[in-house]
């Protein structure tokens, strides 16, 4: 099921991409009624953007889909994430749902927007770990916490190029790119039970570069 | 991947050797997964490199063997500060023995976390694996960072044999502990004069295989000069003899309980062991 996510999220992405018309600016003489193309072209399932990153503990490499609901400033992105077994004894992949909020976007001329703060929460599902949990291998409170599911904050900031609209449609196009310092519920729970400076914030964090196209 | 080129940074001289730590740090820091077990080469087969740095300073023959030992390092940071600060002021210690779950979660980072402590010890220190060590991904990560999970090594007339008896991680499937690596490491002292067994999960613990309970405990009770078998896992320090054979079974505290053992041999297996609290 999970090995066919990705390509089902990347299909419904580049049909979607491809049933965009060509750019017709000079030869549509007539626009169409606005909210009716645009449902048209955009009915609701279909995603706003795609996404791809590395890090973040989601993977080396992450891909996938999300939606933006513009008016709240809100975006939640579903990502398929890879490790390949040299970084971590088995090849690892990862089923990942992050939230986001943006609550500023400044314009930088024309063709760039900043946003200089974006929070949220992402949750993971990890496959193929090694030592998996066996049925009867331990009693239900063995260890406390989940080898496969992780969760945590996370903080960053974007950098987004304006591409002109799609003039037919005036459906707009964006290209960001990102970063997110994050964490997880683990290295969280270390850093908490040592109050006397034992950790240091620092060595919690984790570091994800990504970029976000728009359609 | 991208440690290559901050190796040959780090050969341009002192001035830029920051840099080449701030641009490692960056490859850290993008974590593929919590499962991904990159760390500096500093940080990797430190078994290999503790046993380099105590061969480097032997014990001159004849003298008895002063070493700590202490287990269950897991998440207890605060207190791993406290155990290098108070072990540094003992006097005539040899090397410390952490006797397993170096971390709570067999992740890199925390093993990691643990040596930037440990390796603030004046003496050397070994481990040996643990089951939370081995939770998940653990054990290409404990290979990676520390080295083999059964080894031994003689030092000061005194054979060490470590080894994971770690059963419930294998789902009790006869392959802990490794009583084929064992009873050979047993019968051959390799030229010391006593031996030492040291193991995470306790025989009397549920978590010992146990199929393999009775042949390990029979193993240890035939071998010759053997001082005593030494366990973690209880996050409790006891010293007994649970089978009433003569073998000595000792366990360590957890670092959180702030106390650790200091322990001499001498002879052909005489003992002393003083708690310490710090």
């Amino acid at each position: 099921m999970k090995k066919l996510l990705l390509p089902a999220l990347l299909l419904t992405g580049l049909r979607a991409a491809a049933s965009t018309p060509p750019d017709t600016a000079g030869t549509a003489p007539v626009k169409p009624a606005p909210s009716a193309a645009r449902r048209a072209q955009h009915p609701w399932y279909r995603p706003t953007h795609l996404a791809l990153q590395t890090g973040g503990g989601l993977g080396m490499v992450a891909a996938g889909a999300g939606y933006e609901f513009s008016k709240t400033h809100l975006e939640t992105d579903i990502l398929i994430g890879y490790v390949p077994k040299h970084y971590a004894g088995s090849t690892l992949s990862l089923a990942s749902l992050k939230f986001l909020y943006s609550p500023f976007h400044l314009p930088v001329g024309e063709k760039f927007q900043v946003v200089p703060l974006t929070v949220g929460a992402y949750f993971s599902y990890t496959h193929g770990t090694i030592n998996d949990e066996l049925k009867g291998q331990y009693s239900s409170d063995y260890y406390w916490f989940s080898t496969d599911t992780r969760y945590g904050p996370l903080l960053g900031s974007r950098v987004t190029f304006l591409a002109p609209p799609v003039a037919a449609t005036g459906q707009p196009r964006k290209v960001s790119v990102y970063y997110e310092l994050g964490s997880n519920d683990l290295y969280l729970a270390s850093y908490l039970n040592n109050r006397n400076g034992g950790l240091g914030f620092g060595q919690l964090l984790t570091l994800a570069l990504g970029i976000k196209a728009d359609f | 991947m991208c440690m290559l080129p901050f190796t040959y940074l780090r050969r341009w001289g002192r001035g830029l050797s920051g840099i080449a730590l701030l641009g490692l740090a960056g490859c850290n820091l993008i974590e593929f997964s919590p499962n991904d077990h990159r760390v500096p080469e500093e940080f990797t087969n430190l078994t290999e490199k503790n046993l380099a740095r105590l061969a480097a300073r032997p014990l001159p023959v004849g003298d008895t063997l002063r070493f700590v030992f202490t287990g269950d390092s897991q998440q207890f940071y605060d207190e791993a500060e406290a155990l290098v600060a108070s072990v540094n002021q003992q006097p005539g210690i040899s090397f410390l023995v952490v006797a397993g779950d170096i971390s709570d979660f067999g992740l890199a980072r925390e093993m990691q976390w643990v040596d930037e402590k440990l390796r603030r010890l004046k003496v050397p220190y070994v481990t040996v694996i643990g089951n939370h060590d081995l939770v998940g991904n653990g054990r290409p990560t404990y290979q990676h960072i520390f080295g083999a999970f059964n080894y031994s090594f003689v030092y000061g007339d005194t054979k060490f044999i470590l080894l994971d008896t770690n059963g419930r991680e294998y789902n009790f499937d006869g392959t802990a502990p490794d009583m084929a690596w064992l009873k050979p490491q047993l019968a051959n002292h390799d030229g010391a004069r006593r031996q030492v067994v040291i193991s995470h999960v306790p025989p009397t613990n549920d978590d010992f295989d146990p199929a393999l309970r009775m042949p390990y405990v029979q193993a240890l009770r035939e071998a010759s000069n053997l001082v005593f078998e030494m366990n973690g896992h209880n996050h409790s320090a006891s010293i007994t003899q649970p089978y009433n054979d003569g073998v000595t079974y000792v366990n360590s505290d957890a670092f959180s309980e702030r106390h650790y053992m200091v322990v001499t041999v001498w002879g052909n297996k005489q003992f002393r062991i003083k708690r310490v609290a710090f």
